[in-house]
């Protein structure tokens, strides 16, 4: 658009037709027209914003978006999918598709950013200075202020109030950290064995338990010897069964070299035996023995 | 102090194919009988969900807490489990 078109100096019904036609939707039929232009002014001369910057239009229009932004805007479910998109993506957040199971997702963030819409803004101004310089803080505050008016005073508050946030965020990191430091270096240890800081709580004291990142499950002995048995249980039964059959080898063996009046039944319960569980081993021997015996 | 579970090497360690929602790491019988209510009945549907969401991590963790109730670690050995598997075959 060549040329700023001020919404005031149109008429209701044309304002009205202007936000149908952005599809934004519309304030009660009784409102007057005041309300119309701020829609107008958030919705449609926010997308020409980046096309010129003007000083005159800026706290106009700042002051005004800030109202309706939370007016009309509250109820993210209301908006169609290609809106919710588009409403991320001002916020800076490249959504995926807006499928119905990811609808509640992205409202969901949407309602979190609109929240914490204003902070956001400064908070990525506040950032941008810190990374510049720190003494320059302040400067790039009343800079800002310079560029930004009407958002000067809740900017510091609300920079105050992100510092905390982050300051608040960190602490419940460090005592894991710290604990596992402490427990197992041990090098910075006083005299009196007791760490007292203002952070950290005194560990392992004052009913206060040491509380490990990752709790260790308690093994008994009991358990971790019924552990290895249970790994050697199959081998031992290999064992067993390899050791009575050794034993019967033998005892076989005696019974020939005895040569008794008795062999024969047994040499054929041997066979009887050796055919169902043995194999061909054994089978050579009852041959052997039967030969031997076939001779005598 | 291992810092992946057995559920989440077995997970990872070949394609998910048929496998049920308990399977993936993180989920339970709770919060995979919550899933299947919701008609997450497989682990794949699951990870179509962590795909169209574009495999971002706030995202996919939100939605985890949204539609199951689960707490921080399960949202992350859930993430973990599926982002190692997309990494490997996808």
């Amino acid at each position: 658009m060549p040329f700023v078109e001020d919404p005031a100096q149109l008429s209701k019904s044309r304002l009205k037709s202007d936000l149908v036609a952005h599809h934004v939707a519309l304030p009660p039929a009784a409102s007057k027209k005041e309300l119309y232009v701020e829609l107008h002014l958030k919705h449609i001369d926010q997308s020409n914003c980046a096309d010129f910057s003007s000083d005159d239009e800026d706290p106009v229009h700042d002051v005004v978006g800030e109202d309706p932004e939370n007016a009309t805007v509250l109820d993210p479910s209301a908006l169609t999918d290609k809106d919710l998109k588009d409403l991320l993506l001002k916020h800076g957040v490249k959504a995926g598709p807006i499928v119905a199971s990811t609808r509640a997702v992205y409202e969901k963030k949407l309602r979190k950013l609109l929240q914490s819409g204003g902070k956001e803004e400064l908070n990525e101004a506040e950032n941008a200075v810190l990374y510049s310089d720190s003494d320059e803080e302040e400067e790039g505050d009343e800079n800002k202020e310079e560029q930004e008016e009407p958002e000067g005073e809740q900017e510091q508050t609300a920079e105050a109030l992100k510092l905390n946030q982050q300051r608040c965020n960190k602490p419940p990191q460090e005592p894991e950290n710290d604990i596992l430091k402490e427990i197992f270096p041990d090098t910075n240890a006083t005299p009196t064995g007791i760490y007292a800081t203002p952070r950290r709580p005194i560990k392992g004291a004052a009913q206060r338990p040491i509380q490990y990142a990752y709790p260790k499950t308690p093994v008994s002995p009991t358990t971790l010897e019924r552990r290895e048995v249970e790994r050697r249980l199959v081998p031992i039964y290999i064992q067993i069964l390899v050791f009575f059959t050794v034993v019967y080898v033998l005892y076989v063996i005696s019974v020939i070299v005895e040569d008794g009046s008795s062999v024969m039944p047994l040499l054929e319960s041997l066979n009887q035996w050796s055919d169902s569980e043995e194999g061909s081993p054994a089978l050579d021997e009852t041959q052997d023995t039967h030969s031997a015996s076939g001779e005598l | 102090m291992s810092s992946t579970s057995q559920k989440h090497k077995e997970f990872v360690a070949e394609p998910m194919g048929e496998k049920p929602v308990m399977a993936l790491a993180g989920i339970g019988e709770v919060l995979g009988r919550k899933l299947e209510e919701n008609g997450f009945d497989k682990a794949y549907v699951v990870l179509g969900q962590y795909l169209v969401l574009k495999k971002d991590e706030e995202l996919f963790k939100d939605w985890l807490k949204d539609t199951c109730g689960a707490n921080a670690k399960q949202q992350r050995d859930c993430y973990g489990c599926l982002k190692e598997w997309c990494d490997a075959f996808l």
